[in-house]
């Protein structure tokens, strides 16, 4: 089954086919996308070795030469491993370089915290200029493509490890950062990424306990479309957001900070990764299912905050 | 590897010339020590130390630029590798007419347009820099894309000797040597300090050189302060058929010119202020630098 990365390369191919200025880095990482790429393309195909921190200075100056640099490893090494050239060399001077990460959250599930990205929403939507791509379905990931191509600032492109089910059409336009993917009342549940797809599945469970929930898939983290995600969120009595990320920073974080910052008086509940490294192995479910984030366990947390004493209280504080 | 006193004379420059760049380099390090004293801060012994080499690329007709288009597409790129050698290099852009020397009153000054450090949007700096192990890899990218659009132009670049302990340097190392960036110019001013102790006390870079040539390098060792050394290390580099990126192992005196200075520790990152403000400009026009 096809992957975000191969839905995001093969654009980038035929991008890539049609100018010459696009140049691909990575450090030392596959995909069988990327074989063409590398075959076909090969003036354009650099394999820089397991060095990150060269990888974007030298991305930066083929940028500044007038190249349309893409730069691509697993989500830690292509962002917390130098994360310091991305602020000076790509940030600080607003140079068009686009990251692109493998393996949002637990995708590299039985690989341990070392390959975990469960930290860098928090530290990438700090630095100024930045844009945050967090791809939801195949068809975002090749979208994400085009939108990078064009993009004449620094840019972070999330893309998940695992087969999951496409939600858009080919005909979505990705401009908004925001798609409200399912109406409901009770309770809005803001998802990112691949928890999206959880988010879907709960949203039908709750269906059944005659709870109306709304799903709202935030894909662009950074800058938020904080109009539209306040009025998604207005229309629901209660707020709760899911994210495979630790829960310091991330996606909880953000709505948190829009919410406050407008002064709106609507209860909020984040579910994240709780803040500690995460040793389980088994697979991406098992996981989950230890650290409470499953859909079963999500939805049984969602289903406690309908007590109405508690909604109450919430609303009320 | 050659060391630039055994060339021959051929490759020397003119007494003239010389004579008019070691004025120059005097009349910089004035400015540099102006604009340092005015402010309260600045790098004075890390742009002392590099004075030489910055003149003799810049006045002594190496660099190709444009001061009425800085961005020139065929220009030649001067990467400023160790950030904090902005205070000489925002001195010497004043002075080959990229902006109005009036703006070096402004150093470090509200409403100024530079600080401490170099920024990428001042006219005729490339980068904003002061974070070290991150320029070199950005002139690396610099004179690979010259390579892949066919294009003429070199890239230049200065590094510390303390910058060299950054581990991002020598990937940056393989990388150019990888690619046969022979396009690129690497000079590190081996003023033998870091911040806070001599470089060989805290991390010994011996033998720098041999470390360079293993690393796929062509290596020169000349005298920093030297212009007659500096052109020999640069003779015929735009015709020279080296497949190898070149460095430059410049050895320098950090603070030189001024006596109190001169390898002093205490120095870095420091401006004199009141009488030694005052002895430091009395030795800089009166003993000359040589």
């Amino acid at each position: 089954m096809l992957t975000q990365r191969d839905a995001f390369f093969d654009k980038l191919y035929k991008i890539a086919k049609n100018d010459r200025d696009v140049i691909l880095i990575c450090a030392d990482m596959g995909a069988p996308s990327l074989d063409k790429f590398r075959r076909d393309l090969g003036s354009q195909f650099i394999n820089i070795g397991i060095a990150e921190q060269n990888m974007i200075t030298v991305a930066s100056g083929l940028a500044l030469s007038g190249k349309k640099v893409f730069t691509y490893a697993i989500m830690p090494f292509v962002t917390l491993r130098c994360y310091e050239q991305i602020k000076v060399d790509m940030c600080a001077m607003d140079i068009p370089v686009t990251l692109i990460g493998v393996g949002a959250g637990f995708s590299y599930d039985d690989s341990g915290p070392t390959h975990h990205a469960t930290e860098d929403i928090a530290i990438m939507r700090v630095l100024p200029n930045i844009t945050i791509l967090n791809v939801t379905d195949n068809i975002m990931a090749s979208a994400c493509a085009d939108i990078a191509y064009n993009y004449t600032t620094p840019l972070y492109v999330r893309l998940d490890r695992a087969p999951l089910p496409e939600i858009y059409r080919t005909s979505e336009n990705f401009s908004n950062g925001i798609s409200c993917l399912r109406s409901g009342k009770d309770v809005c549940i803001v998802a990112t990424g691949n928890m999206v797809h959880n988010a879907l599945e709960i949203a039908d469970k709750l269906r059944e306990h005659s709870i109306d929930a709304a799903v709202v898939d935030l894909y662009r983290l950074k800058p938020v479309n904080s109009e539209s995600l306040l009025n998604y969120l207005k229309q629901s009595t209660m707020v709760v957001t899911l994210e495979e990320h630790l829960i310091n920073g991330g996606l909880g974080s953000i709505v948190a900070e829009v919410i406050v910052d407008n002064d709106v008086n609507i209860p909020l509940r984040r579910l994240a990764i709780p803040d500690k490294y995460c040793y389980t192995y088994g697979g991406r479910d098992t996981i989950q299912k230890t650290i409470g984030l499953d859909t079963e366990e999500v939805g049984k947390r969602i289903l406690k905050l309908f007590d109405k004493k508690k909604v109450k209280r919430l609303r009320k504080n | 590897m050659f060391n630039g006193k055994l060339m021959n004379m051929e490759d020397s420059i003119s007494k003239e010339k010389v004579n008019y760049l070691k004025t120059k380099a005097n009349q910089i390090r004035n400015s540099v020590l102006d604009m340092c004293v005015k402010a309260g801060t600045g790098h004075v012994t890390s742009a002392f130390s590099c004075t030489e080499l910055l003149v003799a690329l810049y006045h002594g007709g190496i660099l190709r630029y444009d001061i009425s288009n800085p961005k020139k597409k065929d220009r030649d790129r001067f990467i400023l590798s160790k950030g904090q050698g902005s205070a000489i290099l925002y001195p010497i852009l004043a002075d080959v007419g990229f902006f109005p020397k009036e703006k070096l009153n402004e150093f470090c000054q509200k409403d100024g347009m530079f600080g401490v450090h170099l920024q990428h949007d001042v006219p005729g700096a490339e980068i904003t820099s002061g974070s070290l192990g991150h320029g070199f890899g950005i002139a690396a990218g610099m004179a690979l894309a010259a390579k892949m659009n066919n294009e003429q132009y070199f890239v230049f670049t200065l590094l510390g000797d303390g910058e060299c302990h950054e581990g991002s340097i020598w990937e940056t190392a393989m990388f150019a040597s990888h690619h046969r960036l022979n396009n690129l110019i690497a000079i590190v001013d081996r003023n033998w300090l870091c911040a806070t102790d001599f470089v060989e006390n805290s991390v010994s870079l011996n033998p720098l050189d041999q470390k360079w040539i293993s690393f796929g390098w062509d290596v020169v060792n000349i005298n920093g302060h030297s212009f007659e050394e500096i052109f020999v290390a640069l003779h015929g580099f735009r015709s020279n058929k080296r497949n190898k990126p070149l460095m430059i192992i410049a050895d320098t005196v950090k603070g030189k010119g001024i006596s109190f200075m001169e390898n002093q520790i205490l120095w870095h990152g420091t401006a004199p202020q009141g009488q030694e403000a005052k002895q430091a400009k009395r030795e800089l026009n009166t003993e000359g630098c040589d």
